[in-house]
């Protein structure tokens, strides 16, 4: 199974690889005056509109540097109404993983840690901790975020 | 992934070599780098448009004053010019001998008298051009002719070719099947079955 990597702060994570559309370079995004934390605004992605969340500040309050190796993970995002796109920008986005879905483990300490946070793997340089992308956004959020045109109106 | 070596090992290496080229990504963004990844992604899907629509590759060389362009993979050689030898009691104008390309010895054609091209006043070009004998064919049919300048490959999407004007003389327009358009000009693209079919024809 092939994974992403990618740093917030300076513990590892990854996302599934097969959940990513693409690796965008830190583009422009729109701010969103007034938005959720994490949320840093809306990225046009082929002229549709895409919510980019700052890994690094949603996770630990710290914006991502704005240096060559911070990207943006463009995932699929399952929602009711179809697939929708969401932008995610983290650190040092430069590496694959290639890991069984097994050699992840249960870090023992779930509760009352945000949902999006998944087992962990071992390897020489520490731990490395598995992403659920669809977890990123509470309901109230993905509500917010998703709702259809005709719904906002 | 258990039974992994810590030392030594090609991965290992790989990892350390990963790493340090990580490292050159630390620098911060160029002024202006953000816009313009920003309306690069905002701007219509063309790269995936391309990539899907099926490109063609052609050689454009030069014969004389006309820009021509034909099939890449009509072409099997590019090479020097070389001295072509006569052919006794062969005085056909299509013919103009035989060279020896690496052993082989292939019949010269004179593609611009063939193209009906000839005579015409060669274009003043920038810098130093270089003649080439160019190898077309296919298999055991194979035929060199002299070209005057040779650019190279050159691909393109199907929306480059333009269909040849109505007024073109039909003469002319016999083995060219569309018109390319090329760095500003408007080149010649031969039909190579066509052309080849018209060789042998001549050859026989």
């Amino acid at each position: 199974m092939l994974f992403l990597m990618f740093r917030i702060g300076k513990d590892r994570y990854v996302l599934d690889a097969a959940q990513i559309e693409q690796v965008l370079p830190l583009v422009e995004a729109k701010e969103l005056p007034g938005a959720p934390a994490g949320i840093v605004g809306v990225i046009s992605y082929h002229g549709e509109p895409v919510p980019l969340i700052d890994l690094g500040l949603l996770a630990t309050g710290r914006p991502v540097a704005e240096v060559m190796s911070s990207r943006i993970i463009l995932v699929r995002y399952p929602g009711a109404e179809g697939e929708h796109r969401l932008a995610l920008c983290a650190e040092q986005v430069i590496e694959t993983l290639k890991r069984e879905p097994g050699d992840f483990v249960a870090t023992g300490v779930e509760a009352g840690l945000p949902d999006y946070l998944g087992p962990v793997a071992a390897d020489a340089d520490g731990f490395i901790q598995w992403i659920r992308a669809p977890a990123l956004l509470s309901d109230e959020l993905r509500a917010l975020l998703f709702r259809l045109p005709g719904a906002a109106a | 992934m258990t039974s992994r070596t810590p030392d030594n090992s090609p991965e290992s290496a790989r990892t350390a070599d990963s790493a340090r080229a990580g490292r050159l990504l630390d620098r911060p963004l160029p002024p202006g780098y953000r816009a313009e990844w920003a309306r690069h992604f905002a701007g219509a899907r063309v790269q995936a448009g391309e990539a899907d629509a099926p490109a063609d590759t052609v050689l454009i060389f030069r014969l004389g004053g006309e820009w021509l362009a034909l099939p890449a993979d009509l072409v099997t050689e590019i090479t020097e010019p070389r001295r072509s030898h006569s052919l006794p009691h062969r005085r056909d104008r299509l013919v103009r001998g035989i060279v020896n390309v690496r052993g082989e010895l292939l019949v010269k054609i004179a593609l611009a008298e063939l193209l009906g091209i000839e005579g015409q006043e060669p274009a003043a070009s920038q810098g130093t051009a270089f003649a080439r004998l160019v190898v077309i064919g296919r298999a055991d049919r194979r035929v060199a002719f002299h070209a005057d300048e040779v650019h190279g490959l050159h691909r393109h999407g199907p929306e480059a070719l333009r269909a040849l004007p109505v007024t073109v003389d039909k003469n002319a327009a016999r083995f060219a099947s569309a018109v390319l358009d090329w760095d500003g000009r408007a080149v010649g693209r031969l039909d190579g079955a066509g052309l080849l079919d018209a060789v042998d024809r001549s050859l026989a």
